[in-house]
């Protein structure tokens, strides 16, 4: 092989390098910007229950029907008790499951006995619309374990939640997509989550 | 012509077929009735614990120092929860104080601690053992002189202990988380007797256990179990049942302690059970009848006491959504009668969930309960001729849990549920605070405080500790 068939190679060699060098940074400058951009926008809207004052305005102002914020239960922090502020009624005739002594509007909570004196609640999320009565009942007279958050199966994640605008505790914040939830017992009053 | 009647034939047919539609569809087909029994509640097991009260009995080789101070029992000797014969205490704490002179492991619970003399007496539940023990402590060091105990059963559920004993010169008097009561002697520890009141009374174990303090007046142990009797009364050195006052009204145990009442040179002892409240004689040709009663104070859920004015005015309370009421009790002939004065939500006046108010400066002193509204949780002060006035609130940067209160030395001593202490001056006009330290990393201390020999008495759900509050 001559020289200047050498050189010729090198060339080509060369330009099909370059070629590649600048499409590799191309696509890595691509996927750069898009990881930055979704990382950017890869905020979903939450409640800080410790800062919900239980007003009830979740069930009405959210634009899904009904609302994407529902109870869920930290079931860590319950005490299993039979007088239960989440699920009786003040003063409630008995301890029971008959209608008139159930807090909740829909029937959304499932009391279970597991033995004396205990009994578990659990939330049916179907028939949850976030009236959070069953919230302010278990924060006034309990450990504080039912609490509201937003499902992110059925937020559809508006621009400007309109419960975030009507929220009087300015409760509703910004929070990660990878961490889309402040469940009570995971997190205490004031951790910074942003 | 044709098509056109087609169409209407049709419009018809489907105007029909939706009103028999109509008809015969129930929406609430799907509908499912809520019905009691659908939590499968079962009965306690049928196997029945035997239960010897006073059973074991441990002596330590620890000692006592004599002291002076006593705080016999729950809400101090003049029920009042204000310490009066107490040396000066200070007005200010530095960074060091107050000093911890000594802590001490308890099962979880809330009991509190009565004192007397240099010996401190807790109603603790241990829960290694699975026994309630009655300890006796030095209030000097800590360190425990001698247990007297029993094995019985009991769950955790909002703690296991929550009773004060009561204390005199020669008797101490403990009610258990199970209704068990039990009378020893004070300097010996040695069994005098026991009475199981569900065995004896079917009194119903109020949720979350037993929180009534038992009352000496005298020679006798007075009691409530609910069940058959609201009240009886025991002779203390035997055991022997005096009287028992039927509960016809068939109240139940609440959480509340039997305060007494003098009205008219009647005196009486006064019980808010579960159900209504009523005044029993304690003297005289009646004693042990219930001279009035009234079920207009009616709660599920009742632990405060009640505050008794010399006036015949009674002021009660409790959580779960109940408020207050101010009731008068007047003499009516040979009988007497009761009168609703004020009654209101939470959010309407001076309401507790679970400490019982005092009264200070002829003003009332509590904190308010967590569904109180804006004030929730504030140390609030009304006077008692307008309960739902507020004379003044601590603010909304001082707030409170569900602890205790006392004062002493006019100084009053707030406990937080997290272990902070804050020290006010009470007073009638404005909130002072003096100072405020964060004493233990605690939890759900809701004990009753103790104060005696310049040194205050503490818990947490499962720390007590002693700090040196004197001068």
């Amino acid at each position: 092989m001559s020289n200047k068939e050498k050189n010729k190679s090198n060339r080509r060699e060369f330009i099909q390098k370059g070629m590649r060098l600048s499409l590799g940074l191309s696509i890595a400058g691509v996927a750069g910007i898009s990881a930055l951009r979704v990382n950017a926008d890869d905020y979903v809207w939450q409640l800080d229950p410790f800062k919900c004052v239980s007003c009830g305005r979740c069930a009405d102002h959210c634009v899904v029907s009904p609302s994407a914020v529902k109870c869920v239960h930290a079931y860590a922090l319950c005490g299993y008790c039979d007088l239960c502020g989440g699920y009786l009624k003040p003063n409630a005739n008995e301890l029971s499951t008959a209608a008139e002594n159930q807090l909740c509007p829909t029937a959304a909570i499932k009391r279970k006995f597991v033995e004396e004196p205990y009994f578990e609640y659990e939330i049916i999320e179907d028939l949850c619309f976030g009236c959070a009565k069953c919230v302010a009942g278990c924060t006034a007279f309990g450990n504080g374990s039912l609490h509201l958050q937003v499902r992110h199966n059925l937020c559809v994640n508006c621009n400007e939640c309109s419960i975030a605008r009507v929220c009087p505790a300015d409760a509703f914040e910004r929070v990660p997509a990878s961490q889309p939830y402040l469940i009570k017992g995971d997190f205490t009053a004031g951790d910074d989550h942003a | 012509m044709k098509s056109k009647n087609i169409v209407v034939g049709i419009a018809i047919a489907i105007g029909f077929a939706g009103i028999v539609f109509w008809l015969v569809k129930d929406p609430t087909s799907s509908f499912q009735a809520s019905i009691p029994g659908e939590d499968n509640r079962q009965s306690a097991g049928v196997i029945e614990e035997i239960i010897r009260i006073g059973e074991k009995f441990i002596k330590f080789e620890n000692r006592s120092t004599e002291m002076n101070g006593t705080w016999t029992r729950f809400r101090g000797s003049d029920f009042d929860n204000i310490k009066k014969d107490t040396a000066p205490l200070k007005d200010s704490w530095s960074e060091e104080e107050p000093q911890i002179l000594w802590s001490l492991e308890l099962g979880e619970g809330h009991a509190g601690p009565a004192i007397y003399k240099g010996q401190v007496y807790l109603l603790d539940y241990d829960e290694e053992k699975r026994e309630d023990a009655l300890r006796c402590f030095s209030l000097e060091d800590g360190k425990e002189i001698w247990r007297r105990s029993y094995g019985v059963h009991v769950k955790r559920n909002h703690g296991m202990s929550r009773t004060v004993p009561a204390v005199t010169e020669d008797y101490v008097l403990s009610i258990g988380p199970r209704c068990h009561v039990m009378c020893v002697e004070r300097k010996t520890g040695n069994l005098l007797w026991g009475l199981d009141m569900m065995k004896e009374y079917g009194t119903e174990l109020p949720q979350w256990y037993t929180a009534q303090c038992p009352l000496i007046d005298g020679d006798k142990a007075i009691l409530s179990p609910g069940g058959s009797a609201i009240m009886i009364a025991v002779d203390i050195e035997t055991g022997e049942k005096i009287w028992e006052a039927p509960n016809t009204m068939q109240w139940k145990m609440s959480h509340s302690s039997i305060m007494p009442m003098t009205l008219n040179g009647k005196k009486m002892y006064v019980y808010s059970a579960d159900g209504g409240i009523c005044g029993v004689s304690a003297e005289g040709d009646d004693e042990g009848q219930v001279l009035w009663q009234t079920n207009e104070w009616n709660h599920s859920v009742v632990a405060p006491s009640p505050v008794i004015f010399e006036d015949g005015r009674i002021f009660l309370t409790a959580g779960y959504g109940a408020g207050g009421m101010m009731l008068k009790v007047t003499p009516d002939g040979e009988k007497f009668k009761t009168e609703i004065l004020q009654e209101y939500k939470p959010k309407e006046g001076l309401a507790s969930e679970q400490q019982t108010p005092v009264v200070w400066q002829e003003h009332m002193i509590g904190i308010l309960p967590k569904d109180a509204g804006a004030n929730r949780n504030q140390l609030v002060c009304v006077h008692p001729d307008d309960v739902t006035k507020m004379v003044w609130t601590s603010g909304k940067t001082n707030r409170f849990g569900l602890g205790p209160y006392i004062i002493a030395d006019e100084k009053m001593y707030i406990l937080s549920d997290d272990g902070t202490l804050t020290m006010i001056k009470p007073d009638k006009d404005q909130y002072i605070q003096l100072a405020q330290k964060k004493i233990i990393d605690g939890h759900d201390a809701w004990a009753p405080l103790a104060i005696a020999d310049g040194r205050l008495l503490m818990r947490d759900a499962k720390t007590m500790v002693c700090l040196d509050i004197g001068e």
